[in-house]
């Protein structure tokens, strides 16, 4: 291994163009992988002290093999810290790497789109940094890494160099090459220059965190976090039923009174789930900065074990969303997520695009805006999205939507009671229909109403806005010209009501962006409007079939 | 009912030519606006070029391999058991069979491919793709060309035997992909090769 310099020893500098010598990723990557003994050593201490310092003979062969798993990863990882390299020309970036089948490829600096900077706890403690570089073309929505590069691992100083270098050459700015104190030092002029900017969208702040557990996933993580525990107790061959704490948990349930006990277990319950989703927050958005770089590109950074660090290229940065799920927008919060090509596929999408957790809804919004309105390189023409007003869709939408409820909510299951009440004759089972028709009716016609509020859209400046969704409630903004198709779709339902639901398409972020029964009359004048030149080959201006 | 030599003609004909037959797929924004009161907005005319005639007996028999042939096989096989050991039950489950098998096996057999032959149709700009699809759900999606990234051709095993084919286009966001089912396979061909040259692309066949 090549000692603890902090920066990566150049390694064979026979570089035929112009451009920087050939270097290596850190030798200390190599220790990383020693964690994979972590998780095994874990679960045979626990099963170890829960079973009272006894030792199965299975544990030690599960050891072993774990062991064997680990030699057999860093021997790998160590082949293939000995054959990366990499490094930045002028015009793209190079890599080098594989033990029996060599390749060599070459990302020009233009195409990229993204380069994220994570670390892990183990990363953390060893210095190092992993470096993602996404690439235009490749990927595209097909999913896998195929398009980005991984470096693994760089030491955190090389990697944020590495980064300001690879985004450098994308922007607008171009002295990015000798070095982040430089170009910093170079663009800071410029920003400077641009009024009415501020480059810090977004800071760390834990009153935020009164909003995370508000959230329906504070039951459901309770009770998958216990499933999973379970599991894990179960392969130590700890019977979770066998223990002391079931036992005198099972004791109270048995001697309370139901009363007391059941709201008690769901009290439990409820703080755990609370307490998980504040660590989640915690975990997730510990040290938030969202900002602005000086080449252009949107950054940010958060975590407070696992640290990432996404970084956008302003050209790939298509809009925002406000998220405002229902729990958070009855206590006033929305979250905010970028739409940006290049992150990876669906879920790694949905890792990295967040920018702000649930927050005041005035902070999002400005939050929002921020990203919307563009980096340091962008002129004054854009002007905040935040105040346009949505134009609400048809009524018939709303009837469509309590139709809906009732038809799939609240019909099967009343009929079911009641089909089943009156064939095994149960009253019970009538009277549960009728309630269950009572209660489920009204809760529809809130929800319906809500999500035909919802519903609306909007063309503000460089900006479109459409809104959707009761249970979660998404305010999109794109930009107009990141709009790369447009769909329409319709049923003979939806058709005979005069609706037509609009799909605008960009490379990135979701995909596509759904807007949920607007006037077919007034559908396509917005899309055409809206982005003008997808629709203009097949448009009919006049009466048409009047 | 006009064939869709119309791939092979590079002019496509002049826009007063009605678009086949009456009974379309509805072209957006039209169908809503009977009133006489309705003021001229711009809406989207239907894709000029509707699929073969050939596709609905392919739609058909697809329909009888993927749903409608097991709902009903299984439907007889269930009356042929009821019949044979539990005469008696058959009062109940004959209803109960036509209800949940047989009659939606047959609706959708039926329904579906008129519908699909119906609303299926495509037609190629000058600077973008527009095509129609589906039956009961029915999208109309338009692609600039200049976004487009592939351009394939497939034909699966059922689509071979009844000479036709599907052309796939694919851009950098899959909202935005373009399929254009049952094409004879000389449409497809050449209409692949069409949107290819037009985004300038290498045209790139998967057949």
């Amino acid at each position: 291994m090549s000692g603890g310099t902090s920066t990566a020893a150049p390694v064979r500098s026979a570089a035929p163009e112009t451009g920087q010598p050939w270097r290596s990723t850190h030798g200390r990557t190599v220790l990383a992988y020693t964690t994979w003994l972590a998780g095994p050593l874990a679960s045979v201490l626990a099963a170890t002290v829960l079973k009272g310092g006894r030792v199965a003979p299975g544990t030690w062969i599960a050891l072993g093999a774990a062991a064997v798993g680990c030699v057999v990863a860093t021997a790998f990882g160590l082949a293939r810290w000995a054959t990366t390299r990499y490094r930045t020309t002028d015009s793209a970036f190079e890599l080098r790497s594989g033990v029996f089948t060599r390749r060599r490829r070459s990302i020009p600096l233009g195409r990229i789109r993204s380069v994220d900077v994570t670390a892990n706890p183990a990363h953390r403690l060893l210095g190092l940094a992993v470096l993602r570089v996404a690439a235009a073309g490749h990927a595209g929505s097909g999913g896998s890494d195929e398009g980005g590069v991984r470096l693994e691992a760089l030491p955190r100083a090389e990697a944020v160099r590495l980064r300001a270098q690879l985004l450098g050459g994308n922007g607008a700015v171009g002295g990015g090459r000798a070095g982040s104190p430089g170009s910093s030092g170079q663009a800071g002029g410029a920003a400077g220059a641009a009024a009415e900017y501020a480059p810090l969208l977004a800071g760390h702040d834990l009153r935020r965190l009164r909003y995370a557990p508000l959230t329906f996933w504070v039951v459901g993580g309770v009770l998958a976090a216990a499933g999973s525990a379970w599991r894990a107790l179960d392969g130590m061959g700890v019977n979770p039923l066998h223990t002391a704490a079931a036992h005198w948990i099972a004791r109270q349930l048995g001697a309370g009174t139901p009363w007391l006990t059941v709201p008690a277990a769901v009290a439990v319950l409820l703080a755990a789930g609370c307490a998980g989703a504040v660590a989640l927050g915690l975990e997730n958005w510990w040290g938030l900065r969202v900002e602005w770089t000086d080449e252009g590109a949107l950054s940010v950074r958060r975590g407070l074990l696992t640290t990432r660090s996404v970084t956008v290229a302003a050209g790939r940065l298509h809009g925002a969303v406000l998220h405002e799920p229902l729990l958070q927008r009855a206590a006033g919060a929305a979250s905010v997520r970028a739409v940006a090509g290049g992150l990876g596929n669906r879920d790694e999408n949905r890792k990295r695009s967040p920018l702000l957790p649930a927050a005041d809804r005035t902070e999002a919004e400005r939050v929002r805006d921020g990203v919307l309105r563009g980096g340091p390189h962008t002129g004054a023409d854009a002007g905040p999205p935040g105040v346009a007003r949505l134009t609400g869709h048809p009524r018939i939408a709303l009837r469509r939507r309590v139709v809906r409820g009732l038809v799939c909510a609240v019909a099967p299951v009343a009929a079911a009671l009641a089909l089943l009440g009156a064939l095994l004759h149960l009253p019970v089972l009538l009277h549960c229909a009728w309630a269950y028709v009572l209660v489920a009716v009204p809760a529809v016609w809130l929800l319906a109403r809500d999500a035909y509020r919802s519903l609306g859209h909007a063309l503000h400046g460089r900006h479109l806005l459409l809104r959707s969704g009761t249970f979660s409630r998404d305010l999109v903004a794109l930009r107009r010209e990141s709009v790369l198709s447009w769909s329409f779709s319709s049923t003979p339902l939806s058709r005979r009501a005069g609706t037509v639901s609009v799909t605008a398409a960009v490379a990135g972020g979701e995909d596509g962006y759904r807007l949920p029964d607007m006037a077919a009359r007034d559908a396509v004048p917005f899309a055409h409007t809206a982005a003008p030149g997808i629709l203009g080959d097949f448009l009919d201006h006049g009466r048409g079939e009047g | 009912m006009p064939v869709p030599t119309t791939a092979n003609s590079p002019s496509p004909p002049p826009s007063s030519q009605p678009p086949g037959g009456s009974a379309r797929g509805a072209a957006v924004g039209s169908s809503a606006t009977p009133g006489p009161y309705a003021t001229p907005v711009p809406h989207l005319r239907p894709p000029r070029h509707r699929a073969h005639p050939r596709a609905r007996r392919w739609w058909t028999v697809q329909a009888l391999l993927t749903l409608s042939g097991p709902m009903l096989l299984t439907a007889l096989a269930l009356a042929a058991l009821s019949l044979l050991f539990f005469p008696s039950a058959l009062g109940w489950l004959g209803p109960l069979l036509l209800g949940v098998l047989v009659l939606p096996a047959l609706a959708y057999l039926l329904a579906m491919p008129a519908l699909r032959i119906r609303v299926h149709a495509w037609e190629l700009g000058e600077h973008t793709v527009y095509a129609a699809g589906g039956w009961y759900w029915q999208r109309h999606r338009i692609t600039p060309l200049a976004r487009v990234q592939t351009v394939d051709t497939v034909r699966g095993p059922l689509q071979r035997r009844f000479g036709l084919a599907t052309v796939v286009v694919t851009t950098a966001s899959t909202a935005g992909d373009v399929r254009i089912a049952g094409l004879a396979l000389a449409d497809a061909e050449e209409l692949a090769q069409r949107i290819g040259a037009a985004a300038g692309l290498e045209t790139g066949d998967a057949a």
